[in-house]
């Protein structure tokens, strides 16, 4: 957003709006009881038994969680904005860790799991994302070309193609496409079955990034491209796709993320990636809450390190664009 | 442009490859010429089958499909498709046998065939350990939690034919007030978990499964005498007579020879192979 230079006084630094802001937090958490939680165990030694407090205890818990979270506001609008955004991160992530910390979980028993989940889970997660990402963006190119074409037998194929599959939920697709082809006489394992589903569900969504992309680029590039004598191809990869290619990458890395975590619905077709060895491995002993929380930091951390590549690329571009 | 040309190239010559036309029923000559016998399972049924501490699958149902496989003299390799999809038929090949304790119903008689019986095994009523129910007459109106297209869902439904030979009979004593259909059985052992009236007041399911899931730590309490007794058995796909005449010799002498009542002892430590008593 567009940062502007006139600079007044902040608002955390104004004692009415630090009072109003703590009446209202003391009004949120007094609504949700929470004298029976930690915090409620933390205050012990002041509200006595947290079960039996009352009235006092759940105000008195309320009271000191409020002070907490306003002063912390207070002390951390002091800071330069970089600071501010990791203490932000750290206190989330704690409150997160927390919560988990609070289900009582076995650790050991995820130390036991973790290694199979990364070589077998991880792994299979990885490879059918990434080949399912390559295919998508092939299709893609071609469908986005197809339906800005003036060839109405193309553009009825494209256009018919990403209404279906993006009408259709990718979970029917997953079924569809792995029960549907042995009817016709082509048996396929749930492997490539997922990868094809996902390849077209994806293929189609970004069919519509790509070709917005190119529209995007005006008009008078194409003409200008033309009065060179340059042919379509060439007009194409030369001079369309350079200036699209920046506006498709955003949407299209928001793609590849949630392609990610949406390859977990093969594991109902019985494909081993990760969601289903989070479900099937805590199984026994009854643990599936480890498991899936496992998954879920697995999950977390794949997607961040594509959110820090997507965001390099963007980098680049802009470098690019600017020079 | 190269590069994108041998691309579509590689990824439509993998395409082709890994298709292949269905074989039209002599499922036993594809096990045998393959040597591998590909059995489908569930890796989420402790104790007829799971992934064990070095994830591999493990269980009483795994050890007859390994026997099985033994005694034909071929390898074998585990699937884990979703039940619904099993007990839908139509394989095409993808696996030439089911060994997942199933019960042969009248519908699904329809799509399988059921070779032999390998065991059988009471179907019990769960509750959790502080709900006030003491007997399965009480679950009549309550929410009940099943597992979806099983034979403890059509009982709730009261909608279970089992025509096979030596099916004890049974009377339909409980009327649930709504059935909570649930993915797998653990699932449901889940949803107990929480409480009476939770989620659901209580449970059907196998009872060497609610055993297991009670020795695992879970707070659950049996309720009741069993509400019916299913046969269980391996399934395969229509179409094969001399398979099934194969598997059914096989079934037969692992009746025969004790082989069944030891592996039911090693994972119930109950004799569920005979029959009922």
């Amino acid at each position: 957003m567009y940062a502007d230079n006139v600079i007044g006084d902040k608002l955390i630094h104004k004692p009415k709006f630090i009072l109003g802001l703590l009446a209202v937090a003391f009004l949120a958490f007094f609504t949700f009881n929470l004298a029976g939680t930690m915090f409620g165990e933390f205050l012990r030694p002041v509200i006595g038994e947290p079960k039996e407090s009352g009235l006092y205890g759940r105000s008195a818990v309320a009271l000191v969680l409020a002070v907490l979270f306003v002063g912390n506001l207070f002390l951390i609008s002091f800071a330069n904005i970089k600071v501010q955004v990791a203490i932000v991160w750290i206190e989330l992530l704690l409150l997160f860790l927390a919560f988990f910390y609070s289900f009582n979980l076995k650790f050991s028993f995820i130390q036991s799991k973790i290694g199979f989940m990364i070589t077998q889970g991880l792994f299979t997660t990885l490879y059918i994302s990434a080949v399912s990402i390559a295919i998508a963006s092939l299709i893609a190119i071609v469908g986005a070309v197809a339906k800005l074409s003036n060839n109405g037998f193309a553009y009825g194929i494209a256009s018919f193609y990403t209404s279906l599959f993006r009408g259709l939920p990718l979970l029917m697709q997953v079924f569809l496409i792995y029960m549907g082809l042995p009817q016709i006489g082509y048996v396929i394992d749930a492997v490539p079955a997922g990868i094809i589903a996902l390849s077209l569900c994806y293929g189609a969504y970004m069919t519509e990034i790509f070709r917005a992309g190119i529209q995007s680029v005006p008009r008078g590039q194409w003409e200008a491209s033309r009065s060179q004598g340059f042919k379509f191809g060439l007009t194409m990869r030369r001079i369309i796709l350079p200036q699209a290619i920046p506006l498709i990458i955003p949407p299209t890395g928001n793609q590849f993320i949630a392609m990610l975590k949406d390859s977990s619905l093969v594991s109902v077709i019985g494909v081993w990636e990760l969601m289903f060895l989070a479900r099937t491995l805590g199984q026994k002993e009854f643990r599936q809450m480890e498991m899936l929380i496992t998954a879920a930091f697995i999950y977390w951390g794949m997607t961040m390190v594509l959110e820090v590549i997507q965001s390099r690329i963007e980098k680049h571009y802009r470098k690019k664009g600017q020079q | 442009m190269r590069l994108y040309t041998k691309l579509i190239a590689g990824a439509i010559m993998a395409s082709v490859s890994s298709f292949s036309p269905v074989w039209a029923g002599e499922a036993l000559d594809r096990v045998m010429n393959k040597g591998v016998l590909t059995v489908a399972t569930d890796a989420n049924w402790a104790p007829q089958s799971f992934l064990n501490d070095n994830n591999k699958m493990d269980g009483f149902d795994v050890d007859v499909a390994k026997e099985i496989a033994r005694r034909m003299g071929v390898g074998i390799k585990f699937v884990t498709p979703s039940w619904t999809i099993i007990t839908a038929g139509k394989w095409a090949g993808r696996w030439d046998i089911s060994v997942g304790s199933m019960t042969p119903t009248k519908a699904r008689g329809e799509v399988l065939s059921f070779p032999g019986i390998y065991y059988f095994t009471p179907a019990s009523f769960a509750v959790q350990t502080d709900s006030p129910i003491t007997d399965k007459l009480q679950l009549n109106g309550k929410t009940i939690c099943a597992t979806t297209a099983s034979t403890y869902e059509l009982y709730l439904q009261h909608d279970l034919t089992i025509d096979a030979i030596g099916t004890p009979p049974f009377k339909y004593d409980v009327t649930p007030g709504k059935i909570s259909s649930m993915k797998d059985t653990s699932t449901c052992l889940n949803d107990v978990r929480l409480g009476a009236g939770v989620r659901v007041d209580g449970m059907i399911g196998s009872l060497p499964a609610l055993v297991a899931a009670k020795k695992a730590g879970l707070p659950i309490r049996v309720v009741g005498t069993p509400a019916f007794y299913e046969p269980l058995s391996v399934a395969i796909d229509k179409g094969d007579t001399e398979f099934d005449a194969k598997l059914g010799k096989i079934i037969a002498a692992m009746h025969a020879d004790g082989t069944l009542s030891k592996m039911s002892m090693k994972w119930y430590g109950i004799d569920y192979s005979a029959g009922v008593k």
